[in-house]
């Protein structure tokens, strides 16, 4: 089985996030693998492990991507495809699922295995516009992978009733779940290791295509601007004597806010 | 005209409170509304979607959409939308909301904005407002297409009393089943208990109920009240409960009218998923925990002391 999965380089979201003028404030701003990324990488490493899959990766974006391409080299991944291309710093999910599409059909996979969202974004969609664009079946948030044969793997899905049981037929797309695993961390060996290991770098040339064809018509949606998050503000605390002070709370649950 | 169809939010057969929200939005800017419906058995659905706010009532009624399954499901939608002509397609904030809109957009080629709290119509131009970077900052985005695809953040919007739609019901024909994404079935985790995710009011429990004894305490509470229980991350990796209640980023975001965290200390991650709720309570033994920076009460104590007396005093005005 060949897998590819997808690896998006973002903001370390542990970190401060400041707005200015309504745009981020770049200054002090780090940079990780998605989180949800992680856990698809996982999951291929898992499979790689138990079922034998071949494993390669795709991350899109500048220079500084290598780092998490070899980041998941150190954890088990085998080949990395890295698209690097100057028209692309502003791409949406619509452009990203274009590009991995072209990628895509350039290999002969059977699996796409993707994080369910990315957290800069937040949107959760490429993955699934991918899946549009290639004509294939697509399953989202899933925290469980079961490889029937080589044609069919049995999925499971937190859904709104409950955890859904899927049977997709490959190939096929998956959004993975941060609960599907527990990522392991690259070991220093590893790390060492993957600095030697070659990443295959592209452009939207390369790929065969261009960035007429890549985004369309324009953009679908474009930000005008970030609005710094209204934060809450600390209320009334009250210490002391419990059946007081949790009396009084309650009258005020009842009076003031009028929530009970 | 600007016009909104909205996607009714069903579960367990029931109409949900955000289909009602998102209609009355549509309205409140002045956008024309239909609504499309996707199930089995649910004609008797109908008078409420069109008590909820709807000018048309797009009816897709078969056992074949007994079990969700997204590929069906967005065959729905984007008939309805072409039949329509609208320029507004909202989803309501769920698992199957999130699975469906991205198809529906690449399928329509129309943008998509997931977790919307805000849409401003001037025109024909819309905008809206999302929070990004895990809820840090709030973002303002020009939707440059004709059409838009969104689901709509949890608690965004509010129902208006006075809404009044009419019936005029459009049957749509079933869609072809999904032969290569096969639904088996649905492991239901949660039983019968309150979604969080529709609860008025949560309650969530964190570390500092130790163990099951602890936890049975709080959803003595949440049971008392009718609420939808949660958690945080914590309890859910020491594996007392399972993914499907955790409240924060990567978990359930719930907005409900009060929020009840009962020894959490407040991680930015649980934060993330509950910072939208409209009153918070904390109660927690550390007077220092972070969860005080963002809870309108806060009671300083040992929760195994307080929730009882909580109970108690609940009991007493009528709970």
């Amino acid at each position: 089985m060949k897998i590819l999965t997808t690896v998006k380089r973002v903001v370390d979201v542990e970190l401060t996030i400041r707005v200015d003028n309504g745009a981020i404030v770049e200054e002090g701003l780090q940079y990780v693998i998605n989180a949800w990324d992680e856990s698809a990488v996982e999951t291929c490493v898992q499979l790689k492990e138990n079922k034998g899959a071949e494993t390669t990766l795709v991350s899109i974006g500048g220079d500084d991507n290598t780092d998490v391409i070899r980041r998941s080299y150190a954890i088990g991944i085998e080949n990395g495809i890295h698209v690097n291309d100057p028209a692309l710093t502003d791409a949406d999910a619509f452009v990203y699922a274009k590009i991995l599409q072209k990628v895509y059909e350039k290999g002969d996979y059977d699996l796409v295995i993707a994080g369910k969202q990315a957290q800069d974004t937040d949107n959760g969609q490429t993955g699934i516009i991918l899946a549009e664009y290639l004509g294939l079946p697509c399953v989202s948030n899933v925290i469980g992978i079961d490889v029937i044969d080589d044609q069919h793997i049995k999925v499971s899905r937190l859904g709104d009733a409950g955890t859904e049981i899927v049977e997709l037929e490959l190939p096929a797309v998956v959004t993975v779940d941060v609960s599907i695993n527990e990522p392991r961390l690259p070991a220093t060996r590893g790390l060492m290791m993957a600095k030697k290991k070659p990443i295959t770098v592209m452009d939207l040339a390369a790929l065969g295509t261009s960035v007429e064809e890549v985004k369309g018509a324009g953009l679908k949606s474009e930000i005008i601007e970030y609005i710094p998050q209204q934060e809450r503000k600390a209320g009334q605390k009250f210490e002391g004597d419990a059946p007081q002070i949790t009396a009084q709370v309650v009258d005020l649950l009842v009076n003031e806010a009028k929530v009970i | 005209m600007a016009k909104a169809l909205v996607i009714a939010d069903i579960k367990n057969g029931a109409l949900k409170g955000s289909t009602a929200e998102l209609l009355s939005k549509a309205k409140a800017i002045g956008a024309e509304t239909a609504v499309v419906a996707i199930g089995s058995n649910i004609e008797s659905l109908i008078p409420g979607l069109v008590s909820a706010g709807s000018d048309t009532q797009y009816v897709a009624d078969d056992p074949g959409l007994e079990l969700f399954s997204a590929g069906p499901y967005a065959s729905c939608v984007v008939d309805a939308a072409k039949q329509s002509g609208a320029n507004m397609i909202w989803f309501g904030f769920s698992e199957s909301g999130k699975a469906v809109a991205p198809r529906v957009a690449a399928q329509l080629d129309a943008a998509c904005a997931t977790d919307i709290t805000d849409v401003m119509l001037e025109g024909d131009q819309i905008e809206i407002i999302r929070p990004a970077i895990t809820n840090k900052v709030m973002q303002r985005l020009k939707i440059n297409t004709d059409q838009m695809v969104a689901v709509v953040r949890a608690g965004a919007f509010e129902a208006t009393e006075e809404i009044t739609g009419t019936e005029n019901v459009v049957k749509l024909s079933p869609p072809e089943s999904d032969l290569k994404a096969v639904i088996k079935e649905i492991v239901s985790d949660a039983g019968s208990e309150i979604d969080l995710a529709d609860a008025n009011i949560v309650i969530s429990v964190g570390r500092g109920a130790k163990d099951q004894t602890g936890i049975d305490l709080v959803k003595e509470l949440a049971d008392d009240l009718n609420a939808g229980f949660g958690s945080s991350r914590a309890m859910v990796d020491a594996g007392f409960l399972p993914h499907s209640k955790q409240v924060g980023q990567t978990g359930k975001i719930v907005a409900p009218a009060l929020y009840i965290a009962v020894g959490i200390s407040g991680a930015i991650q649980h934060l993330a998923g509950m910072k939208g709720s409209k009153v918070i309570l904390a109660v927690n033994k550390d007077p220092e925990a972070p969860i005080f920076n963002v809870a309108d009460y806060g009671i300083v104590g040992d929760l195994f002391e307080v929730v009882p007396i909580l109970r108690e005093e609940l009991k007493k005005v009528g709970n």
